[in-house]
């Protein structure tokens, strides 16, 4: 049996920089570090969009030119792949399941770190590996004799496999690395979620927030393998002569498009569902009630999960499948509408009656589920095969995406550094600078993608440089508010590096007053660095149990 | 008395072997025991599902694909992930698969901490010489030791507070009983 001395006294482990901040095995320390490199990843990826457009606010080329003038296609493509892989893969996923879910999952769930810390070390490492080939994709020598890989965030064959130079290689391997990272933290939140739950913390008992990284974790599991195994064929058909998806070799590109959204409709989910959690929380918190309808919210977070592995080819209307296919896709997509709705009328139903208090956070949860609303009611047009003829591949389909990620996921990360940031660092944020940025960034946001929907349906097709003057004036319109965005975004990061540094210290544990408040809200801010090692019972975290004290 | 959880993740106590006697010796029923285990929220048909309908839908793809080259490519990486998550489930299952046992009688009290390699590290006293205390200063809250047979050691590290408190005072009763027998 264990001598006694191994916890006879009470006294901190003190470890130096190098070994806290690049070693770490511990979940709250490697949480922050995905937080702070998404972040970064995220202000190069924003950099990229702004970059864009600025050159969309006129009709014409005037930025993105070769020497002599001519316009660079290239070098459009190129910030086109950028931005989409950064954001995709290495900027809100990581933020929100690497980020919140390793540094708040475990302590919802009363587990003292996540089942294998030095794997969870392994998949952050990982995924600034990913982040190195990624950025160095955007550099090193690729297609038109130019560098940067211009094939599209989805890669698809038989661009991706003919692409010249090795900037698309890099660009898969950055996907490889990234999607080993996300499985092997997939798998950790995983085991945690499932064997290591404080004892009486039934599934039902669980928190949401834990219950929607369960529940992407398990969509990383079951779909990124289908994407590692998609790229490593279109790096054997660059690379080793197989033909895969080269028609020439007689192999299928459509096929490519068929199991690359098989993994690409559950990544958005991916992207989605953490946020579900997160808003859950907030505005159970800044309403003074309990969720409405937790049952209901945990079924229809799986449902959404597990339908999101049936409607891949809503993606791919167009190419050509048969009407049954189509009318099939059609409904089965149609039919995330139910739980969506189940979701987003239960925080209403939560808001209604109770006291509600618009603190920055609230700002934003409410922002979330206004626009993350009006973005899956453009999904639900979009669904419709016969509707998708006409605005596939469309600035419509651009204003529907980004309405979901840009103004819903994105919104969801500010809700959630908002609400736990002074749980994260010990200091709280400037409350009047949060509202200005949640404004400037609501105001900004819409009016970027707003007129999108417009030129979208007047035909303007995405990913293209240049346009007819027709087009310029909702362009210039969407630019200007993209601008607008960009200087929240950076104020942003001006509130968030004063909290961390010069912000206000709050002692109190539970500093927003939560009345039903998960086990974080019992830890002191910024928690220490081992927490649980004492068991939490029932009263700690159930508020429907007497207390025991 | 066994709802409780690890002390610390990847944590390994720092634990010491004693010879001892054969401990299959003792016919005689004692007159206390307990065993402790800590606490495992995934149940044998939670895991079940889990791994059914994990299967399920990793199958969904390759499935589609049956007779094409691509079925091959893919595959592997299903079936690793599939492998993966079995493998990790069963890997934190027997991480915290350990147990301690204590028996006492009216003449020995034996504790036995079996180790998740299946290493059995034991203890042994005479009843009359042990002092069971509650740490109220230690880094584990209510932290429970044994003192006796010239070592310290640590009794239900895993278990919460109020449960060490429950078993602090069964032993202490039990160890009562066996003195006065």
């Amino acid at each position: 049996m264990a001598d006694a001395a191994a916890h006879a006294h009470d006294h901190e482990h003190k470890v130096g920089f190098f070994t806290r901040w690049f070693c770490s095995t511990n979940h709250k320390d490697i949480g922050v570090l995905y937080l702070i490199t998404a972040s970064i990843m995220g202000l190069i990826a924003v950099g990229f969009s702004g970059y864009m457009r600025l050159e969309l606010m006129e009709a014409g080329v005037q930025y993105m030119t070769n020497e002599d003038g001519s316009p660079n296609g290239h070098l459009w493509n190129i910030m086109i792949t950028g931005h989409g892989i950064l954001m995709m893969f290495f900027v809100i996923i990581p933020a929100m399941f690497g980020g919140f879910g390793n540094f708040f999952m475990p302590l919802q769930i009363g587990a003292p770190d996540m089942a294998f810390p030095r794997m969870n070390n392994l998949s952050y490492w990982l995924y600034v590996s990913g982040c190195t080939m990624a950025l160095l994709s955007v550099v090193v020598p690729g297609g038109n004799g130019q560098g940067g890989s211009g094939v599209g965030w989805v890669l698809y064959a038989p661009l991706s496999t003919s692409e010249q130079g090795i900037a698309t290689d890099f660009a898969i391997f950055a996907l490889h690395l990234s999607g080993a990272s996300s499985i092997l933290g997939g798998i950790n939140m995983i085991v945690t979620f499932l064997n290591m739950r404080a004892p009486g913390m039934k599934l039902m008992k669980v928190p949401l927030f834990p219950w929607s990284i369960f529940a992407t974790a398990w969509m990383i599991l079951l779909s990124l393998p289908v994407l590692a195994g998609a790229i490593t064929m279109l790096l054997t058909d660059r690379n080793f002569g197989t033909a895969f998806f080269q028609p020439e070799g007689g192999g299928d590109p459509l096929l490519y498009q068929h199991i690359f959204w098989f993994f690409g409709h559950p990544e958005v989910y991916m992207i989605i569902v953490p946020a579900f959690g997160v808003v859950s929380h907030v505005v159970s918190t800044f309403s003074r009630k309990p969720v409405f309808g937790y049952a209901a919210m945990v079924f229809a977070m799986l449902i959404i999960s597990a339908l999101g592995f049936v409607v891949w080819a809503h993606h791919m209307y167009t190419v050509g499948m048969s009407v049954n296919s189509q009318a099939y896709f059609m409904l089965a997509t149609l039919t995330i509408a139910v739980p969506t709705g189940v979701k987003v009328f239960s925080w209403i139903a939560t808001m209604w009656g109770g006291s509600i208090e618009f603190r920055t956070p609230m700002l934003y949860a409410v922002g979330f589920i206004f626009l993350f609303t009006f973005g899956g009611v453009t999904g639900i047009v979009l669904s419709q095969a016969g509707v998708d003829r006409a605005y596939h591949d469309t600035y419509y389909v651009v204003a529907h995406f980004h309405y979901v990620m840009s103004l819903g996921a994105a919104f969801g990360i500010f809700a959630g550094l908002y609400y736990w940031i002074g749980k994260i660092s010990g200091r709280q944020y400037n409350e009047t600078l949060g509202k200005i940025q949640f404004w400037t960034m609501f105001i900004g946001a819409n009016i970027t993608f707003f007129p999108q929907h417009f030129i979208g349906r007047q035909g303007m097709p995405r990913r293209y440089l240049d346009y007819p003057e027709a087009f310029e004036f909702y362009h210039f319109i969407s630019s200007i508010g993209a601008f607008i965005s960009i200087a929240s975004f950076i104020l942003f990061f001006y509130i968030m590096i004063r909290t961390v540094l010069a912000g206000e210290r709050i002692t109190e544990e539970n500093y927003w007053d939560d009345k039903y408040p998960a086990l974080e809200w019992s830890l002191p801010n910024p928690p220490p660095a081992h927490t649980f090692e004492t068991l939490s019972t029932p009263a700690d975290w159930d508020k429907q149990q007497p207390a025991h004290h | 008395m066994s709802d409780a959880t690890t002390s610390a993740a990847g944590e390994r106590s720092p634990a010491a072997s004693v010879a001892g006697p054969n401990w299959r010796d003792r016919k005689d029923r004692p007159i206390y025991q307990v065993e402790l285990w800590p606490n495992q929220s995934l149940t044998q048909p939670g895991l079940i599902w889990f791994l059914g309908i994990s299967a399920a839908f990793l199958a969904l793809p390759a499935a589609t694909i049956i007779g094409t080259a691509v079925f091959w490519g893919l595959t592997p990486f299903l079936a690793i992930a599939f492998l993966g998550i079995w493998f990790a489930i069963r890997l934190n299952g027997r991480n915290l698969s350990f147990s301690e046992t204590l028996w006492i009688w009216r003449d020995e009290i034996r504790v036995e901490r079996r180790e998740p390699n299946g290493r059995r590290l034991r203890w042994q006293a005479e009843p009359f010489r042990v002092r069971l205390r509650i740490h109220k200063d230690a880094k584990i809250e209510d932290y429970l030791t044994l003192s006796g047979g010239g070592r310290i050691i640590e009794l239900g590290a895993f278990l919460a507070p109020s449960e060490r408190i429950a078993l602090a005072d069964e032993i202490e009763s039990a160890l009562t009983r066996a003195v006065r027998a």
